[in-house]
């Protein structure tokens, strides 16, 4: 390209015949002149005479449409189908919507990530508390463990009734013999049961078998006396015991709920 | 070309639905659209299918046009971007199907436009230099050389100012120029 300071819009449009008036005559007047510039404009004028020959084939193809007939045919065509009516929404957009997904393999595996992550949030943060398998590693029913809590409570009682019915027996033995168990260890297992009994007195009166604790607190009357004996106790003291424990017909009525506690279970 | 007033009342018809008012249209503008098309397209019945393309759509947007704008250029603007796109899809079949057919059965024969082989025929070398130009450059190139519209109208037609068309015309025509010196024996 020259270093000639024309306006180098006007280059093409001068070739072209479209540059009017002081402009072309400015231009024409140049290129008499200026040899590169002529040169150049000879250049552009060869490269534009080129599209005759993309316009000959533009102008063939031109010719070989009927265009009287066109515009009815596309009236025609045009206003058949803006007198279509709207489709209205169909029933199988779902169909329509998977067929789409289908035909796009990445949008259908977003959707299913989507739809699997939703899935997996629910499940993690539907429900608050314990739930199987979290946590502790088990799980439970309040009413099992109400259950197995009563279950629990009726062994221990059980358990507190044989060993009391032996103790007593002991103190039968000692009573009528004069041997059985040394009093230091008649007195030992007293207090144990003593303090098992503290144990049960809130089983037996949270699952209310009055029953059970009846016996069970004139057992723990008699305990309390027995846990006090040494070995100077008299003989007498242990009588009176012994004597007690027949009056009320202790062992027989601890036999009784025995029998009762071992059905239940 | 048919007056304002005359374009404006015509169009306010094809909004009611006549018929003879659209035929009217068609009639006088049928064959601008046609060449803009066939210029981007290069096919007789791609150019057809685009002719009735664009004016479908100025049947549905005729209420779009503001009065004192250049009708043509508004047309020929719609016609332009159809025969755009109809060509991009053109394009992309073509691919699928060369790539999708086995060698053999791809036809040898067919003008490849985007090839830089030497081609003795000036006018496939002229034709493939043009589908070179980047597009604003292309477009100002068809319309004014093809269309052989004023650059007022090509300016409407693009939505650029005059000074800007000639601009592109002008890159466009030493592009070619560049390009074309070997197969028109020009000394650089």
């Amino acid at each position: 390209m020259n270093k000639c300071a024309l306006n180098r819009d006007d280059w093409a449009a001068f070739l072209s015949g479209n540059l009017e008036g002081g402009r072309r005559t400015t231009m024409a007047e140049h290129l008499e002149k200026c040899p590169a510039c002529r040169a150049e404009a000879d250049e552009m004028r060869r490269v534009l005479e080129k599209t005759e020959a993309v316009k000959a084939e533009i102008r063939k193809a031109v010719a070989s449409v009927n265009w009287e007939a066109l515009p009815a045919s596309i009236a025609d065509r045009v206003l058949a189908d803006a007198s279509k009516p709207v489709k209205a929404p169909r029933a199988g957009w779902f169909r329509a919507w998977a067929f789409s997904l289908r035909m796009k393999p990445a949008l259908a595996g977003l959707t299913a990530g989507l739809v699997v992550g939703a899935a997996a949030m629910y499940f993690a943060l539907r429900a608050p508390g314990p739930r199987p398998g979290l946590g502790t590693g088990y799980y439970a029913s309040g009413e099992f463990l109400d259950r197995a809590e009563l279950a629990m409570a009726r062994r221990n009682t059980l358990d507190y009734l044989e060993k009391s019915q032996y103790v007593l027996l002991d103190v039968f033995e000692s009573a009528g013999e004069g041997g059985g168990t040394p009093a230091p260890f008649r007195s030992e297992q007293a207090r144990d049961l003593l303090s098992k009994k503290k144990y049960l007195n809130a089983q037996l009166e949270r699952f209310q078998m009055a029953k059970a604790k009846a016996i069970c607190d004139q057992i723990e009357m008699l305990f309390l006396e027995l846990a006090q004996i040494s070995d100077e106790l008299p003989a007498a003291e242990l009588g009176r015991i012994r004597g007690f424990v027949e009056e009320r017909q202790l062992l027989l009525k601890i036999n009784l709920v025995k029998k009762e506690l071992q059905s239940e279970i | 070309m048919a007056e304002p007033a005359e374009i404006a009342s015509l169009l306010k018809r094809i909004q009611d639905g006549d018929r003879e008012a659209f035929m009217t249209v068609i009639r006088l503008y049928q064959q601008k659209v046609f060449v803009m098309a066939y210029s981007v397209l290069r096919n007789r019945e791609d150019a057809l299918d685009a002719v009735q393309e664009t004016f479908l759509r100025l049947y549905q947007k005729a209420g779009l046009y503001k009065p004192g704008n250049s009708f043509q250029g508004w047309l020929l603007q719609m016609a332009k971007n159809i025969s755009i796109d109809s060509y991009r899809k053109h394009q992309m079949k073509r691919r699928e199907w060369e790539t999708s057919k086995p060698l053999e059965e791809i036809p040898v024969a067919v003008e490849d436009r985007t090839s830089d082989s030497t081609a003795s025929d000036l006018r496939s070398a002229f034709a493939r230099s043009v589908e070179k130009l980047a597009n604003r450059q292309k477009m100002v190139f068809v319309m004014r050389h093809y269309n052989e519209l004023q650059f007022n109208e090509i300016s409407e037609a693009m939505r650029i100012s005059v000074g800007t068309a000639k601009s592109l015309h002008f890159k466009a025509v030493q592009n070619l120029r560049k390009w074309l010196t070997p197969d028109l024996g020009m000394q650089r």
